[in-house]
């Protein structure tokens, strides 16, 4: 089974933000959450690069050790997802984690925190696929119908990309000989370097470029 | 060349085209006012990566250690440290809390439940050696009792919520499931949460209350070269509070309790902006702070019940037996006991009836 990965090319991305509205749109995502960002580096100054960033579904996920009430879990397909009907809203998950993924509702006074909210990879949560449930937890499940994120479809110059980590590399290897520079698979080495949680070994990563 | 000239060579550089002086670089060199113009615009990263631009197309180097320094770039999403891409800070939080703090709490809070119930099978309860003269002294008044029941009431609500969120996980989890286990640890976050504020204040009123007689005196010195008389039967007189009282207020009540206080409340109001780092290491703190606050508690818990006969009923009634205080606070016995006052409804054997007869009649 395919192993899910995202991978955002910093040579493309041209901080448009149309994977994040995509985001927004495609999941109703509520007020004050947003799954995912586009940081850019060095903004305004000659060679800023800009970034798009999510949950990555990391290997080994940190969000997954921390959980007091282990309500995350992953995929066949590598997936992280997570039970809202048992988060307790600690926050340690985004303690924990290194993109900054997991956000948190406001539920009441002083920033109490509600049920955590994070990127699905578009793969919904544990209730039935494309039920109400579902739909009004974690918004729309896209794997299930077959279709990828609708960020990285969205992203107009596929600088985002979005599926099989297997095909994902393969594309950007090409990019990255195409153009003879640029080897750097942004947060790879974070989100897949560890070996895959249950001992199946994540994807090899891309082969570096020679320059 | 080093890097410093380079950098400050290509700020020239940089700067000559700003005033349109282009292509040549020996002039830019002798302008030195507009070299500093950019060194205040562009922070050192920033410089460096525009000039690798320019040198070496595709080396993007700076940015890629700019991405590492966690510091907060531009984005237009709104949100506590959302211009941060990646923070490793957490996955070091990760390893010191499942590798350390989970097998260490465990094995300090174990240990010290342990050494308690070994002392008991060793000493049992210290028994009053005289009998009871049926006279009483008060030695906590109301406005004291309700402060450290109020505490005490509070700690352990904390104390037995947060050892659910921090070994629930190992512990119950695998007994109760996860549905009813996420009921029970939703219902002790919010508990905790709500509780903790209320321990921080009452903590802070604690130690004002007790602190006049914890101050260290000469003859605590005297209680720990005897340990107290715990591993012997020497008897050791002391004050109000004896040595190792006075430990547990100065450490366990004040130290641990402020420090679990702070670090508590930087978790339990995240409204205030504080970054994931300040978090982290706020958790470490408390946890720490609060494992060996429980180890200590235990001691002290144990010596107020099972320990010492007679203690539990000077903090439940106020009221102790003269040949109590004798025994234990001799000092303060001294200087108090011509306050002692008969008991009205002494029991068959003279003791002190614990509970409403007390808390009726006027106190002194």
């Amino acid at each position: 089974m395919a192993r899910m990965k995202f991978l955002c090319d910093a040579e493309r991305c041209i901080e448009c933000n149309g994977c994040v509205t995509a985001c927004k749109q495609e999941h109703e995502v509520p007020w004050g959450v947003n799954r995912r960002r586009v940081v850019t580096i060095n903004d305004g100054v000659p060679g800023e690069r800009s970034i798009s960033v999510a949950c990555m579904h990391c290997s080994d996920a940190p969000c997954m050790a921390v959980c007091p009430v282990d309500c995350f879990y992953k995929t066949e397909e590598g997936v992280v997802l997570h039970d809202k009907d048992l988060c307790i809203g600690c926050g340690y998950c985004f303690y924990a984690c290194p993109f900054g993924a997991p956000q948190f509702p406001q539920a009441g006074a002083f920033g109490l925190r509600g049920k955590m909210d994070k990127c699905t990879f578009c793969a919904g949560g544990p209730e039935k696929d494309h039920s109400e449930d579902e739909w009004r937890k974690y918004g729309r499940n896209r794997l299930a119908e077959g279709k990828l994120p609708a960020c990285a479809e969205m992203c107009s110059t596929k600088a985002l990309l979005g599926g099989d980590g297997d095909i994902v590399a393969d594309i950007y290897r090409n990019r990255v000989l195409k153009r003879g520079r640029g080897a750097e698979v942004w947060g790879w080495s974070s989100a897949y370097g560890a070996p895959q949680g249950g001992a199946k070994p994540a994807a090899p990563a891309p082969a570096p470029a020679k320059s | 060349m080093d890097v410093h000239t380079m950098t400050r060579r290509w700020l020239a550089l940089l700067a000559a085209l700003f005033l349109g002086v282009l292509g040549s670089q020996a002039l830019a060199q002798a302008a030195p006012a507009g070299q500093q113009t950019f060194d205040s615009v562009l922070n050192p990263n920033a410089a460096e990566q525009a000039k690798r631009q320019q040198q070496q197309p595709g080396n993007n180097a700076p940015v890629w250690r700019e991405v590492r320094s966690e510091k907060e770039h531009y984005t237009s999403t709104r949100g506590v440290e959302a211009g941060v891409l990646i923070q490793s800070g957490g996955e070091t939080w990760r390893q010191r809390r499942e590798n350390q703090l989970i097998p260490m709490g465990a094995l300090v809070i174990a240990g010290a439940l342990g050494a308690c119930v070994l002392f008991y099978l060793w000493r049992g309860t210290m028994r009053l050696r005289e009998k009871p003269t049926g006279r009483r002294m008060l030695r906590f008044s109301g406005f004291e009792r309700t402060m450290h029941w109020t505490v005490a009431i509070s700690f352990s609500i904390l104390a037995l919520s947060g050892l659910v969120m921090l070994f629930g996980k190992l512990v119950l989890l695998p007994i109760i499931g996860h549905t009813l286990f996420a009921w029970l640890t939703v219902a002790c976050k919010t508990i905790h949460n709500f509780v903790g504020p209320v321990f921080s204040v009452a903590v802070v009123v604690l130690f004002f209350t007790f602190v006049r007689d914890n101050l260290p005196s000469i003859r605590d010195v005297q209680w720990f070269a005897k340990a107290g008389g715990l591993f012997s039967d020497v008897h050791v007189p002391s004050g109000r509070f004896n040595g190792g009282e006075k430990v547990w207020f100065w450490v366990g009540v004040l130290g641990l309790g402020v420090t679990a206080s702070v670090s508590g409340l930087i978790l339990d109001f995240p409204n205030f902006g504080q970054g994931r780092a300040t978090m982290q290491l706020a958790n470490v703190v408390h946890v720490v702070a609060t494992v060996l606050m429980m180890a200590m508690a235990a001691g002290h818990i144990y010596m107020g019940t099972a320990g010492v006969e007679g203690a539990y009923d000077a903090m439940r009634t106020g009221y102790v037996d003269e040949s109590w205080a004798k025994e234990h606070h001799e000092y303060w016995y001294e200087e108090h006991k011509r306050e002692a006052v008969a008991a009205p409804a002494a029991g068959p054997a003279g003791a002190i009836p614990a509970g409403a007869p007390q808390a009726k009649e006027k106190t002194a």
